[in-house]
């Protein structure tokens, strides 16, 4: 187990490290160059661009994934067929394959043939260009995400939600709490760990964006859906440098550490004393 | 080159990108959208342990070429249990190959032609994904010594194999300097000091653009400037169509460079850009664009190639630029008459050439390269050339090919087929520099996109990517 663990992580990790202090391209030999790739993939502003579209893809399903899968949570979390098909069918998105939802979406946002802008043709409004401008694609992308991950997020919340002490609701009723009063002062503020376990789940996976992005848009138009993931693949398969795309993956690493980080601490603030 | 027409060609052939955008760069025709009518839309060794390298960067390299080597062994094992095995006694050449759709095929017709027509060798066509992918892919392989002995690759990153030392020399193959390729097309035509250089390729699937027009909404003459080109472009255009529409990208920039009477990289090796030509053809699209005559496509390389595609056959843009390896798939797939037309002329009439070349791989055995030349001096036959030629839209590389066509009346029953052919006349070679792919791929194609969607000033953008190339001294 440990072997596998050095073979497949570690190795490739140290390896990483090792490679973007070199200039290479696989076909002629590394060359040693310090710290040039990090200041170049600095220097050039793409690894701020990427990382500033990372985040901001990252924020908008955050906080989408997270408001709309709590908001399903509540409306499902009740007995009968209805919600359990309800909560079937949100679910369901989730376990669609990235490739899948990619080529869906392809058709749906097309902005001429897609289903949406056919819709809004239908209601006498103008066509949007979801995938074709720059201020509208990270958003699409966003979107897209959101729909994939919110059946997590509700089946997390469901999980929440179901672990509630039912006393304290009750205790709350008979003190006179209405249901909006109750869900304001007792149950949002209990299901606060699985907002924050929901929360950093839904960065980890937007930080790993990549299926969507090479289907969808190629990191367009004019790099703004060039998510992290995405530009250390166009520097180590379009542009031939192992170097580059290799410190990209340190900082990557850097940033998904630091995530955990914040994780672990976030839910150790939760913890009781 | 290469690029410019593997796109195309990928594309072409409908292959890959049709379904899926990655796949669809395949510029070189290919693939995808050759392959089945698509519903319109509405609706791709080395030398790492040099002598002359330091011991840290030798000890990088074969920890890396040990691991890619387990990797591509993999991969290869997996891959041989999925293709036919060679029968007893022959040699069994691996082929890597990036057609999709018809193009693949077609190819693949060919390869079994072969096969059955000698009892030496055996080869083996492995499909690799798009010309990108396929790319990556050998370069890994290259690096983990594990290369198949033939491939092909887009012309633009050939000097860069050629340098890194990676590929064949051919001369001394039997035949090698006495194909009869067209002029414009093999390695002496297609770049500049060419046949100065020792042989590395021999062209497979080569195209030029072409202007395809839906002759429902015209049947005039072709524009011959740039100017009638506009002219023709807003006559076309009507209210939910667009009358002009052209990829934007590398090679057709290329081309308008050409036309402006521009070099992207200098005789002394300056990557200039084209200078003021280069300037004035991105300004011509921008231009078009600006005034809602041409059509933009969105998406990057070969997903924007097919999805002008789609927009020509739905009606939606009236004149396309576009590969040669497209043509059999438009005309195919149209319910209207496609007429094919030479690009216009600027200053002078000027194509670049596109699609891929093969190349025999340097790190293979020796008894494989020989096997493997067989099969290139096969597909460089007239039969096999022009059968290629035919059913896809690529132009006959060979003047025997090209003969044996117009002997049957092929171009006077297809004149689409001869538009390209008669082009070459005005081609363009490409300049031998090992940094044109980074150049293409890194500098120029990003900022064209730019300068189109944000409309930005041509001669900064132009101006910036020479300031880089020199910066990394491309």
């Amino acid at each position: 187990m440990l072997a596998a663990l050095c073979v497949f992580f570690v190795y490739p990790a140290l390896s990483a490290l090792h490679t973007s202090f070199y200039d290479w391209d696989l076909l002629t030999p590394p060359r040693f160059v310090g710290f040039d790739n990090y200041r170049a993939i600095f220097g050039s502003g793409e690894l701020l661009a990427s990382l500033g579209t990372t985040l901001l893809i990252s924020a908008v399903v955050v906080a989408g994934s997270s408001l709309l899968g709590l908001a399903l949570a509540l409306a499902v979390h009740r007995p009968g067929r209805l919600a359990a098909a309800a909560r079937s069918a949100v679910f369901s998105a989730y376990v669609v394959s990235w490739v899948s939802v990619g080529l869906l979406f392809l058709w749906i946002f097309d902005a001429d043939a897609g289903i949406v802008n056919r819709a809004l043709g239908g209601l006498g409004l103008a066509p949007v260009k979801w995938l074709t401008s720059t201020r509208v694609a990270p958003f699409t992308v966003a979107l897209i995400v959101i729909w994939k991950v919110t059946g997590y997020a509700m089946v997390v919340f469901l999980s929440g939600l179901a672990a509630l002490p039912p006393e304290v609701q009750e205790a709350a009723a008979l003190d006179g709490a209405g249901p909006l009063s109750r869900l304001r002062h007792v149950t949002l503020p209990l299901l606060r760990p699985t907002a924050a376990f929901v929360g950093t789940t839904s960065l980890i996976a937007s930080f790993q964006l990549f299926d969507v992005v090479r289907l969808l848009t190629q990191g367009g138009p004019v790099r703004s859906t060039t998510v992290l993931v995405y530009a250390i693949y166009e520097q180590l398969f379009r542009d031939l440098r192992v170097g580059r795309a290799s410190a990209l993956v340190v900082v990557f690493f850097v940033s998904l550490a630091s995530l955990t980080w914040l994780k672990r601490r976030l839910f150790r603030e939760e913890e009781p004393a | 080159m290469a690029e410019a027409g593997g796109v195309a060609d990928a594309v072409a052939g409908g292959e890959t990108f049709a379904a899926s955008s990655a796949s669809s760069r395949e510029r070189h025709a290919g693939a995808a959208a050759q392959t089945r009518p698509k519903p319109r839309v509405r609706q791709r060794f080395c030398s790492l342990a040099n002598d002359t390298e330091s011991g840290p960067a030798i000890a990088l390299a074969m920890q890396r070429r040990a691991l890619l080597r387990s990797a591509a062994a993999l991969c290869g094992t997996a891959l041989g249990c999925s293709a036919r095995e060679a029968p007893a006694g022959r040699v069994s050449v691996p082929f890597w190959f990036t057609y999709g759709g018809r193009n693949r095929a077609t190819l693949e017709t060919l390869v079994a032609r072969f096969n059955q027509a000698q009892t030496d060798v055996w080869v083996r066509a492995i499909f690799q994904g798009d010309y990108y992918e396929g790319l990556a892919k050998l370069r890994t392989a290259l690096a983990a010594g594990a290369a198949p002995p033939l491939s092909h690759v887009v012309g633009e990153v050939v000097p860069y194999l050629a340098a890194a030392g990676v590929l064949e020399p051919l001369d001394e193959y039997p035949g090698a300097r006495s194909l009869p390729l067209h002029p414009a097309l093999g390695q002496a035509g297609s770049f500049i000091g060419g046949a100065e250089r020792p042989l590395v390729i021999v062209p497979f699937n080569r195209s030029t653009p072409i202007a395809y027009v839906n002759q429902q909404h015209y049947d005039g003459p072709a524009p011959a400037s740039w100017s009638e080109l506009q002219g023709v472009a807003r006559a076309l255009t009507r209210a939910g169509r667009f009358g002009f529409g052209c990829p934007i990208d590398w090679w057709y920039w290329a081309a308008l460079v050409g036309q402006a009477g521009g070099e992207i990289v200098e005789p002394d090796g300056n990557v200039s850009l084209g200078g003021a030509a280069g300037v004035a053809a991105l300004e011509l699209w921008q231009r078009m664009v600006g005034a809602g005559t041409m059509k933009q496509p969105p998406g990057r390389d070969y997903n924007a190639w097919e999805q002008l595609s789609q927009d020509f056959l739905a009606g939606r843009v009236s004149m396309i630029w576009s590969s040669t390896a497209f043509v059999r798939y438009l005309e195919e797939t149209a319910d209207f008459p496609v007429r094919a037309l030479p690009l216009p002329h600027g200053q002078r009439g000027a194509v670049p050439t596109g699609g891929t070349h093969f190349v025999v791989l340097k790190s293979a055995a020796r008894e494989l390269k020989q096997a493997a030349w067989r099969f290139v001096r096969y597909l460089t036959g007239a039969d096999a050339a022009a059968f290629w030629s035919r059913e896809t839209g690529y132009l006959p590389v060979t003047t025997d090919a090209a003969r044996a066509l117009e002997a049957v009346g092929f171009y006077a029953q297809h004149p689409n087929y001869r538009v390209a052919l008669d082009q070459l006349e005005v081609a363009r070679p490409w300049p031998w520099s090992k940094g044109l792919f980074r150049v293409q791929r890194e500098l120029v194609q990003p900022r064209l996109e730019a300068a189109l969607l944000e409309q930005l000033d041509a001669a900064r953008v132009l101006s910036d990517a020479r300031q880089l190339a020199r910066e990394a001294a491309l």
